[in-house]
């Protein structure tokens, strides 16, 4: 089973969607495009905004470098070129994090980043915005405990192996070419690529993965993209329903 | 930063004239409210409410601090109420506009001036350390009576709350996690709640819960925040229509038959969701609760 997702849910907003996954439910919401301010106008392309905010407390440095790690990857899979002079605001509300969160003991906004990341990647889509590619991400832990890396893990499986001796974080566009990687705790070249492999099986490949177990959700086999294009098609099916329609 | 679209010329006349008509635009009568639509997370202290296309989050979180030197016998009660872009484009993120003053404003006089969080309760040990309970409020949807839906919200889940259990042992407090102690609800001591009145053509028509652009064409507001025993917390007047004093009793009079009808559909939302949570009926022996 993928992420739960409600698309285009808000009134006012141009876009949004509800990602829920986890324990993690993140809301969405993207305007755009819109009127830029001259200080971040572009002549020949569309500045993009990202806004995280946290569901207690206020913005701190954590949710900056959040905002920075999207930005950039958003900004690789958006056709800026095709909107200049415009601007595309993307505001990711958490609304909650799974219990126990903290005390998995490893750097939560890593845990964090692919399911901001895919909900933004939902929201611009609920919005219509040029897109050139999509992207999914997924987290993977390596733990001495676990035989395999563990595939987006739930905060109670990351408990059970705890300690972890890295996490990986890795975002794949539609080509299979690899849009982001954030990586954090001690591991050798080859752990890393035998991480990335099996996100790029979990967030690419249609129709299932291979390899051992600790893929499976609930005796099923997630796949990304797989989701997301299901995620997409009963957007299409529900806007076009007037044409269906007999 | 884009501004708020304003409302058109012939809109505000479609409205003012439909008023004039004793007609509003979504058909309501005058003095009532959009439907309220009042949900909890899983977690303890979260309020989804949904006024009309309105929609506000509170969410309630909780840590162990410092008491201020001049409060010692007190916890410390903050509500942070910070806009979006989600909202409406026109919030920019760290410029607080004049709404969002307003709006904290109002929810801090309303709920934490008229008292109603018993603060003393949420002390450990005086002077060194106590409770810091923080209302986070989320506008997620912005469609007018966004103090009114926050209000709710923020009570809402204030009665939804558990603190974790506390032991004292002279000068050594342990907070007891979840698994050890029931979590126990805060001491509430009343239920304030917003009614905010929109007043058109000089204060001859007032409409209960106007929604955006109602809120566009409007005149003035007054904001009545009262708890359901009558007991009025503040009033507040913005905008610049003057107000006969008459029409200000009636608004209190008005604002007491809502406030009463909204708390006992607050009331009625926090018990169904415990007797969902309540299953197998332990939660009274569970409970670490003294009678007040």
């Amino acid at each position: 089973m993928g992420p739960e997702t409600i698309l285009s849910h808000l009134h006012r907003a141009d876009g949004s969607a509800t990602y829920t996954y986890n324990g993690y439910s993140i809301i969405g919401s993207v305007n755009g495009p819109i009127e830029v301010p001259r200080r971040d106008e572009h002549a020949e392309e569309a500045t993009i905004e990202v806004n995280v905010r946290p569901a207690v407390g206020v913005g701190s440095p954590k949710e900056r470098h959040l905002e920075t790690l999207l930005h950039n990857t958003l900004r690789s899979i958006t056709l800026i070129r095709s909107i200049p002079r415009t601007l595309v605001q993307i505001t990711l509300q958490i609304r909650s994090l799974p219990e126990g969160e903290a005390a998995v003991g490893v750097n939560s906004s890593l845990t964090l980043l692919p399911h901001l990341l895919n909900t933004a990647v939902l929201a611009l889509l609920s919005t219509s915005v040029p897109l050139a590619t999509i992207a999914t991400s997924v987290l993977v832990a390596v733990s001495p405990k676990a035989p395999t890396p563990l595939l987006s893990p739930t905060a109670t499986e990351l408990l059970r192996v705890k300690p972890i001796r890295s996490i990986h974080v890795f975002a794949f566009s539609g080509e299979r070419k690899l849009l982001l990687n954030e990586s954090d705790g001690a591991f050798s070249v080859n752990e890393w690529d035998e991480a990335c492999e099996m996100a790029e099986e979990v967030c690419c490949k249609e129709g299932g993965v291979g390899l051992g177990e600790g893929m499976d959700v609930d005796g099923q086999q997630i796949n990304m993209e797989g989701w997301l294009r299901d995620v997409v098609r009963r957007k299409v099916e529900l806007e076009q329903r007037w044409r269906t329609a007999d | 930063m884009p501004r708020e679209t304003e409302i058109s010329v012939n809109e505000r006349a479609f409205i003012q004239q439909a008023l004039q008509e004793n007609l509003r635009l979504d058909g309501r009568a005058f003095d009532a409210f959009r439907p309220l639509e009042l949900t909890f997370g899983d977690e303890y202290g979260v309020a989804d409410v949904q006024l009309g296309k309105t929609r506000v989050i509170a969410r309630i979180s909780v840590d162990v601090a410092v008491p201020p030197p001049e409060r010692k016998f007190d916890g410390i009660f903050q509500i942070i109420a910070e806009f979006s872009p989600m909202a409406s484009p026109a919030f920019e993120v760290g410029r607080p506009s004049d709404a969002e003053m307003v709006l904290s404003r109002i929810l801090e006089k309303a709920i934490r001036r008229s008292n109603a969080l018993d603060t003393e309760s949420l002390c450990i040990i005086a002077g060194l350390k106590c409770f810091a309970l923080r209302a986070d409020v989320h506008i997620i949807d912005h469609d007018g009576g966004l103090v009114d839906a926050s209000c709710i919200a923020v009570m809402a889940a204030l009665q939804h709350f558990r603190r974790p259990d506390v032991v004292v042992e002279g000068e050594k407090a342990t907070i007891l996690s979840v698994r050890e102690r029931e979590p126990i609800p805060l001491s509430i001591l009343h239920q304030p709640l917003c009614v905010s009145f929109s007043y058109f053509e000089d204060g001859e028509i007032f409409l209960i819960d106007a929604n955006l652009s109602e809120e566009q064409v409007r005149n003035a507001e007054i904001i009545v925040t009262m708890n359901k025993h009558g007991e009025v917390c503040q009033i507040a007047k913005y905008g610049g229509a003057t107000v006969d004093p008459l029409a200000l009793l009636n608004c209190t009079n008005v604002a007491l038959q809502k406030v009463k009808e909204m708390s006992k559909i607050i009331q009625g939302k926090l018990e169904a969701d415990a007797k969902k949570r309540d299953a197998g009926g332990l939660m009274a022996e569970l409970s670490a609760e003294n009678e007040r």
